[in-house]
């Protein structure tokens, strides 16, 4: 029990139960079957945000260029389809490829050039985005097949079908952090550079490997985004950064390293997206919305800082 | 015996120092071999050979007879030598077997861990150096000693035929120290090659088998054997003359209370405690490890919070908020233990950091700040503590350790603070400048200042000041006046630590008023 109220993600998820049942008592229409298929779609591309960002902070490092991949892979996905005429199944292979590349290309620069992540990162977000722009001039692809349209509507029950990926992205990540090698090489990079290199942690490598597959979750991200918006719109990614941050900061995952939570990535996937959606049902004004988020992450982080102050 | 690992004639130079000329040590197994010397003498550097992070310029480094090249930490740890490092290399929320086998984590990468193994083979090894703890809770949390054990474990997990301990005992309470050395004795009797980096004669004299003592970068004994050796036989070859002692002699007259505390309790624990300061004392702030002397210092100057009575400073009530405000308003300096996480900014230069004390009293017109009287004021202090360094101006990270610490302590020193409190004044100062320091403090309390020493260091108290308060369990446990002699001294301040304390009897010795 004192496990459990000590774990990153139990308040948070007490938190967000009790913000579901307060809304959804002074709105009714909170639990229209609608507007659950709609927070539950926005919670699963928010996820593989989340995660995409997640896996770069535990290494100790940041990734900006998480919102430019997703648009990136966005418009790829959506042109190659719509130009080449490349089957859906097959787009999906070459955008998870694409993102992965432009991830690795980030930690290529990083580890081996020894450049630090923030500029890196910071050079790619511009240089991703300028190539979306060159390719589309700022239009959107409108040819996206109806398979892919139909994918971002389709319900198991009433549970959007998107919520497949992205529950098996976070299981996947989840597993390889606390069970795979690879995950708790990353853990450590993350926890202590230097004693992960005296142990012989291939951390050039650790370091590539954790970018190729934030790109990879983010090129997830990027088509879902297709899906539910039915064009290969250019400005998909642009105001990712925020809640990408937020959603793992919240959930309890460490900005210095070493210390990442998916459960708790989720939360704060949740409590973002209910907050916002609250916001819209009770007609607040949306630029409320930030300020708010805002706070969340700064409340957040100094309740971190005061359970580890209690810890010690 | 025949040698296990044997480097002969080598030679280490960087830009601008020679740091090793034709160094030569070898160990031998089923023995500990003390590896001593001054900061500055090469000691560092020989470590980083022995480990591979450096390639010697000239020598050779054989293993069993055969000669070996290490490219790299990796390729000495393949050979089997292992280090514990005087810094901690843990992960903190890594689990004490993770820790511990972090080799084999470091081995795979998609083939999942077998945590049930793992742990079992972590507390395998974690029964071998003698460590009661949970394989599988996380590191963070655990005391420095604990944390030392892992590290001792993980090297000799990795098959480590020679073992390098870095200034192991650098931060154990005596109780652990002792724990520690009777770990080592008897990963000797397994036939380990332990090579042991210390500071700390008294531990090497009890300890180790033979010594190797390196000054200047060059050997001063090659692996002589320790029995019959005396302390001033291994100090005379690390400083190259005898050791002067701690003595020094007061020259003032105490003058009027400088600090008071009456009845004080703070929130980092302590209780109801008296203690006055004086102008043109020593006075010595004695105790364990853990009896809450740093914290009393701290919580003084504004970095814990004073709950109840009162702090006088030159005889009004003060609340002192923060560092700044107890350096600038009330003159109270606080020189830190832990000089090198506190004390200096590492890419600064050496009167860049001497000097920022300084900087608020000698501005002129409250702007305009001079180089001219910060050297003067900083360059006898620098002197007087032999800081080895290029130039004033050379950044403080390119000094060595020992003299990173110098400086920190030059910056109070030159502050001239009415008030200076200095935590441990001689960790990380070689032997050979200590009697200067000890000296300089002297100094420094005969011009009028009221200085409170907070040590762990018997002889280096008994030495140095006028008067012992000892402090116990975060409550003053008692005061006496120093009389200099060793014997009498050091047995009533253990009688007062060892004293019930619930009612604090007197020793023999003790006065309640110092005369």
């Amino acid at each position: 029990m004192r496990r459990l109220l000590n774990s990153d993600w139990f308040g948070l998820y007490v938190l967000v139960f009790a913000a579901m049942l307060v809304i959804s008592a002074l709105r009714p229409d909170f639990h229209s079957s609608f507007n659950i298929f709609v927070l539950l779609s926005t919670i699963a591309l928010s996820t593989l945000i989340a995660l995409a960002q997640m896996v770069i902070i535990a290494l100790g490092q940041m990734n900006l260029s998480v919102g430019s991949i997703g648009g990136l892979v966005a418009i790829a996905f959506a042109g190659s389809m719509q130009i080449w005429g490349l089957p859906a199944a097959a787009a999906v292979i070459g955008g998870v490829a694409l993102g992965a590349a432009c991830g690795a290309a980030n930690g290529v620069l990083i580890a081996r050039v020894g450049l630090s992540g923030f500029i890196v990162t910071l050079a790619t977000m511009a240089a991703y985005k300028g190539i979306n722009l060159g390719i589309t001039q700022a239009q959107p692809f409108y040819g996206v097949p109806t398979s892919v349209k139909e994918m971002g509507y389709a319900a198991i029950g009433p549970l959007p079908l998107l919520l497949l990926p992205a529950g098996l992205a976070a299981v996947l990540v989840a597993w390889m952090l606390s069970r795979l090698p690879i995950g708790r090489q990353i853990l450590a990079v993350g926890g202590n550079l230097s004693a992960a290199e005296l142990s012989g942690i291939p951390v050039t490598r650790v370091i590539i490997f954790a970018h190729a597959l934030s790109g990879a979750l983010a090129a997830g991200a990027g088509m879902m985004a297709v899906a539910r918006l039915q064009i290969g719109q250019p400005t998909i990614g642009d105001d990712w950064l925020m809640p990408s941050f937020a959603a793992p900061v919240i959930g309890g995952t460490l900005l210095a390293g070493g210390h990442a939570s998916v459960a708790g990535a989720i939360g704060g996937v949740a409590l973002v997206a209910l907050i916002t959606q609250a916001l819209v049902l009770f007609r607040v004004d949306p630029y409320f919305v930030q300020l708010l988020l805002g706070l969340v992450i700064l409340a957040a982080v100094a309740l971190a800082r005061i359970r580890a102050g209690k810890a010690a | 015996m025949a040698s296990l690992l044997e480097l002969s004639n080598i030679d280490k130079s960087f830009p601008g120092v020679h740091a090793l000329q034709d160094v030569s040590v070898r160990f031998a197994a089923g023995s500990i071999h003390a590896l001593v010397g001054e900061n500055g003498a090469g000691k560092s550097t020989l470590i980083k050979v022995i480990t591979g992070v450096y390639q010697p310029d000239r020598g050779a480094i054989r293993m069993d007879g055969a000669a070996v090249h290490f490219d790299g930490p990796m390729d000495a740890i393949a050979a089997g030598i292992g280090v514990v490092h005087q810094e901690r290399n843990l992960i903190p929320l890594f689990s004490v077997a993770e820790n511990l086998l972090l080799d084999q984590i470091a081995a795979g990468a998609f083939k999942p861990i077998n945590y049930t193994e793992l742990y079992a083979e972590a507390a395998r090894w974690l029964d071998l150096v003698g460590l009661d703890v949970d394989p599988q809770r996380p590191v963070a949390g655990l005391s420095v000693a604990a944390m030392q054990m892992i590290e001792i474990a993980r090297a000799l997990s990795l098959r480590s035929r020679v073992l390098l301990l870095d200034e192991p005992t650098a931060s154990l309470t005596p109780h652990e120290a002792s724990a520690l050395l009777g770990i080592l004795r008897r990963l000797r009797e397994q036939g380990v090659a332990i090579v042991f980096v210390s500071h700390k004669l008294e531990e090497v004299m009890e300890l180790c088998d033979t010594v190797t003592v390196l000054r200047d970068g060059r050997n001063a004994c090659e692996g002589l054997p320790l029995a019959g050796m005396r302390r001033a036989d291994l100090v005379r070859m690390m400083i190259g003359r005898e050791e002067r002692g701690a003595r020094t002699q007061a020259g003032g007259a105490r003058g009027a209370a400088a600090l008071e505390l009456s009845a004080v309790s703070t929130d980092l624990g302590h209780r109801d405690v008296d203690l006055s300061l004086y102008d043109g004392e020593v006075l010595g702030l004695y105790g364990l490890v853990g009896a809450g002397r740093s914290e009393l210092a701290r919580a003084v100057i504004g970095l814990g919070r004073i709950t109840k009575g009162e702090v006088r400073v030159r005889g009004r009530p003060a609340t002192i908020r923060s560092v700044s405000e107890a350096l600038h308003r009330y003159g109270i300096g606080y020189v830190s233990e832990d000089r090198k996480q506190e004390g200096v900014i590492l890419l600064h230069g050496v009167l860049a950091n001497a000097g920022v004390t300084l900087w608020r009293r000698l501005q002129q017109w409250g702007v305009w700040l001079r180089d001219g009287p910060i050297v003067e004021a900083v360059t006898p202090v620098l002197h007087h503590l032999n800081v080895r360094m290029v130039s004033l101006e050379s950044p403080v990270a390119t000094l060595s350790g020992g003299n990173q610490q110098k400086v920190s302590l030059a910056k109070w020193l030159a502050a001239r603070t009415g008030i200076l409190m200095i935590d441990e004044p001689t960790t990380g100062v070689d032997i050979g400048a200590k009697s200067d320091l000890y000296q300089l403090i002297r100094e420094l309390s005969n011009a009028g200042t009221a200085v409170m020493v907070i040590t762990s260091d018997m002889p280096e108290l008994i030495g140095l000041v006028d008067r012992i308060v000892v402090m116990h369990g975060y409550r003053i446990a008692g005061e006496l006046a120093n009389t200099h002699d060793y014997p009498t001294m050091s047995r009533a301040i253990m009688g007062l630590i060892h004293a019930d304390p619930a009612g604090p009897e007197p020793a023999p010795e003790a006065v309640g008023q110092s005369s």
